[in-house]
């Protein structure tokens, strides 16, 4: 009985692999260009409007936004530069903004691009108010003076240059596809200016791409006709495809694994500094962590250094706060707190807290955010705090989260990158009072932060230098709170066949891979 | 000489001491591990990654802990499920079998289609199901597993118990006005319990692999207890560069697996020669 088991399972195992060779090999089979990269998460939402998650992957390819943010790893600071606006302009001290749109740009279903586009896709945005859509907040009036110029009035202002160029919530859509639902883009459904459409979505397998043949950019022959985005949330199998040539590029991968990729000629291994960071967010609504010397005492426990060396095998570093270097606003001099067990057991005793037991909340899938609850459980049993370790689903480990923070999680392992290029997004998203929780998942809440930020950001496009300063001081003040454990600045690891050519990676959109600047 | 030992044979009796070997170090293991505290869970950084030597027989895990003491220790909660879940499993099992094949009817025809209906689902698929419902933990991986694994037990006692309601003595009892509640439980359940205890000992080593299978796949034990399924998970990611991380507890499992089958064998084959012999 359980040999038959084992052969119906065999057989399930069979048809699936036969179902994964069937949909990539269809490319090869017609002798057409198919790019494939293994993606170690699914595409939850395939709405440009609401997505806010891994999804990005797939808008990128098959939307544009009217620019685009280069970074410059160099200096920290980065350009931005056009792309459906050919040019634009500020006035009224960075309260309107004027957008000039590339002309002869073409959706993927025939339908010009035209101001009235453009207005339609951010207000359709603003009024689903799901995903990023507070990119939009400031933005009181759209205007189309002619059929190519839109008009941005502002309620205060704001460097919108950067903030349309988002990853998230600023991709323009065709007239069409604006009248459409969720569900019709979960369906496969695309309406973008991309060099790519959405030819065929398999949720929680893949999500396949056809070469948009209206693309303004027009045509290289040696780019790819089909990009395959295959979910490969086993890295064992993703880092076994690369290796096999079934895929051309993946992330993820295990960084003990990092040495063996390096020495296959096959294989190109890409580290870059990235804009994203792992924090660990105690619970500020919950005893015995709502007394701030209790978070004070478990962050000096923390084991940062052998977290880094043996987390990232060195390649990440320390965090100062929220908000990475690369990103302005960055506060190279920001206090951080070090691991000193010795005092936070003493800080502890002076709180009276006694028998402290803590549950912790990780991705079941993430090997460095298990790598650091484990290591942090063992000093913290050093103290006589006995951590419980959780490893969940994301999707089990966020429901939690999001549900009453009294019954929640005492401490939140946490990724971050961010929405568009602003110090602001990191503190709003993460730390900026909630009624409803979402990534804000300490639940920390400080009117004064909050009023502070706001300030901050407000001042974003009319004196940045004061801005930035506003934002480290308001920083300042939230480490001094010690709402989370700023635990490291991560890198962009990406490992890609050596045969891809024009692979360049941009942190700004994270994890994204501009199929069309590649080729074989 | 006609031991018990002597009837096992030798492969059965290789098997025993094994098993032997492995009860007795999971008992002391805070005496036999090299190093109990990394058994338990404690990391040790510096010492990542290490082949096997032999400051470290099995080598090292990605946190730096002894392989060999987190296998000895691993082996405890290998134990406790494997035992718990038979326990179980003949505590409803046993029961519901015995009812329903005593009374026959409409009690025998529903309580067998429960168990068919049990039964219809693969075993593995079922516990996989009721364990990704309950959530990860060493008990829910105990109630998934044994959810899975009572029909089997249910089946054989009805089976027993259809042959035994026929047999004089169960009869003449009925004859003298002996109340069911009291055959059941005074003539019928001694001798049934002896063929399944027999069983449920044998299942002992499926039970034991089986929660290795939901361990491996992250609904057996909470980090950082040791457990061979999720060791050898935790190891598939950095195979083949560190082999001996997945290879150390996956042999375990296979060579007490193994040590299970062969002693079952050895025991139902110990069996038909002994009924022959009478």
């Amino acid at each position: 009985m359980k040999r038959r088991d084992f052969l119906k399972s065999a057989t399930l195992t069979g048809l699936a692999t036969a179902g994964y060779f069937s949909s990539t090999m269809f490319a090869a089979a017609q002798g057409r260009k198919t790019l494939t990269l293994a993606y170690p998460t699914s595409f939850p939402s395939l709405d440009p409007s609401t997505s806010f998650s891994n999804d990005n992957a797939v808008m990128a390819n098959c939307y544009e936004t009217l620019t685009r943010y280069i970074p410059d790893p160099e200096t920290g600071s980065g350009t931005v530069s056009p792309l459906l606006a050919e040019k634009w302009e500020s006035a009224d001290e960075g309260r309107t903004w004027t957008f000039h749109l590339r002309s002869g740009v073409t959706f993927d279903d025939g339908a010009p691009l035209n101001a009235e586009a453009v207005k339609k896709s951010i207000e359709r945005t603003k009024t689903l108010a799901g995903g990023a859509s507070f990119i939009w907040d400031a933005v009181e009036q759209i205007e189309t003076p002619d059929d190519m110029t839109v008009v941005l009035k502002l309620a205060y202002a704001q460097p919108m240059d950067v903030t349309v160029s988002a990853g998230y919530a600023a991709w323009i859509l065709s007239p069409a596809a604006v009248e459409q639902d969720n569900e019709w883009f979960n369906a496969g459904n695309s309406g973008g200016t991309g060099p790519y459409k959405i030819m065929r979505n398999e949720p929680g397998q893949r999500c396949i791409l056809a070469r948009n043949e209206n693309y303004w950019g027009g045509r290289d022959e040696d780019r790819f006709d089909n990009v395959v985005l295959e979910i490969s949330e086993d890295p064992v199998l993703a880092q076994s495809m690369l290796e096999s040539g079934q895929a051309d590029w993946t992330y993820g991968l295990p960084y003990e694994n990092l040495e063996r990729m390096e020495s296959n000629p096959d294989l190109d291994v890409v580290v870059n500094p990235s804009f994203q960071n792992l924090v660990g967010f105690m619970n500020t609504k919950k005893a015995p962590l709502d007394n701030v010397d209790v978070r004070r005492a478990l962050a000096m426990s923390f084991p940062y250094d052998d977290v880094v060396g043996a987390g990232t095998n060195g390649l990440g570093s320390r965090a100062r706060g929220a908000i990475p270097p690369g990103i302005w606003g960055h506060d190279p001099e920001a206090p951080m707190a070090m691991t000193n067990l010795e005092e936070a057991k003493s800080i502890l005793e002076a709180t009276g807290v006694t028998d402290l037991e803590l549950t912790l909340t990780y991705f079941n899938g993430d090997k460095l955010e298990a790598l650091a609850s484990e290591l942090w459980r063992a000093n913290l049993a050093t103290i006589g705090v006995k951590m419980n370790l959780q490893p969940m689903s994301w999707e089990a480990q966020w429901d939690l989260a999001k549900s009453d923070p009294a019954n929640a999680q005492d401490i939140f392992m946490f990724y971050w990158w961010p929405t568009y290029v602003t110090p602001y997004d990191y503190l709003l998203n993460m730390f900026r009072s909630e009624d409803e929780p979402i990534y804000n998942l300490g639940y920390y809440s400080n009117p004064e932060f909050d009023a502070n930020l706001d300030a901050a950001h407000e001042l974003s496009a009319s004196d940045r230098a004061a801005s930035e300063q506003m934002f480290r001081d308001t920083q300042r003040m939230l480490i001094a709170d010690y709402p989370a454990v700023f635990i490291m600045d991560l890198p962009n690891v990406h490992v890609v066949r050596s045969d891809i050519k024009g692979y360049v990676d941009n942190p700004a959109y994270a994890h994204v891979v501009f199929s069309d600047e590649l080729s074989k | 000489m006609n031991t018990a030992i002597s009837r096992l044979g030798v492969a059965g009796s290789i098997a025993l001491g094994v098993i032997c070997l492995f009860l007795l170090a999971i008992i002391f293991a805070p005496y036999v591990a090299p190093f109990p505290e990394q058994g338990v869970g404690d990391p040790n950084i510096a010492s990542r990654l290490l082949p096997p030597s032999p400051e470290h027989w099995l080598g090292t895990d990605a946190f730096g802990r002894d392989i060999l003491s987190r296998v000895i220790y691993g082996g405890r909660v290998s134990v406790t499920i494997g035992v718990t879940v038979v326990i179980i499993g003949l505590c409803i099992g046993l029961p519901v079998g015995i009812v329903a094949g005593y009374s026959g009817g409409w009690i025998d025809e529903t309580l067998m289609r429960i168990t068919d209906v049990f039964l219809a689902f693969p075993a593995l698929l079922l516990a996989v199901l009721v364990a990704a419902a309950l959530g990860a933990g060493m008990w829910n991986c105990i109630i998934a597993i044994s959810i899975s694994w009572w029909p089997w037990y249910a089946r054989m006692a009805r089976s027993e118990v259809l042959v035994l309601r026929g047999q004089p003595y169960v009869e003449a009892a009925q004859v003298m006005g002996v109340s069911h509640p009291v055959i059941l439980v005074r003539h019928i359940l001694p001798a049934v319990f002896r063929p399944l205890s027999v069983q449920g000992a044998l299942d002992f080593g499926p039970a034991l692999l089986t929660g290795s299978a939901l361990s491996f796949l992250g609904l057996g034990v909470r980090p950082p207890t040791a457990d061979w399924g999720e060791m050898v998970n935790a190891g598939r990611a950095v195979f083949p560069d560190r082999w001996w991380i997945a290879v150390m507890p996956g042999l375990t499992i296979f060579i007490i697996a193994l040590a299970f089958s062969m002693l079952g064998d050895a025991v139902r084959d110990a069996e038909k020669s002994g009924s022959h012999d009478h």
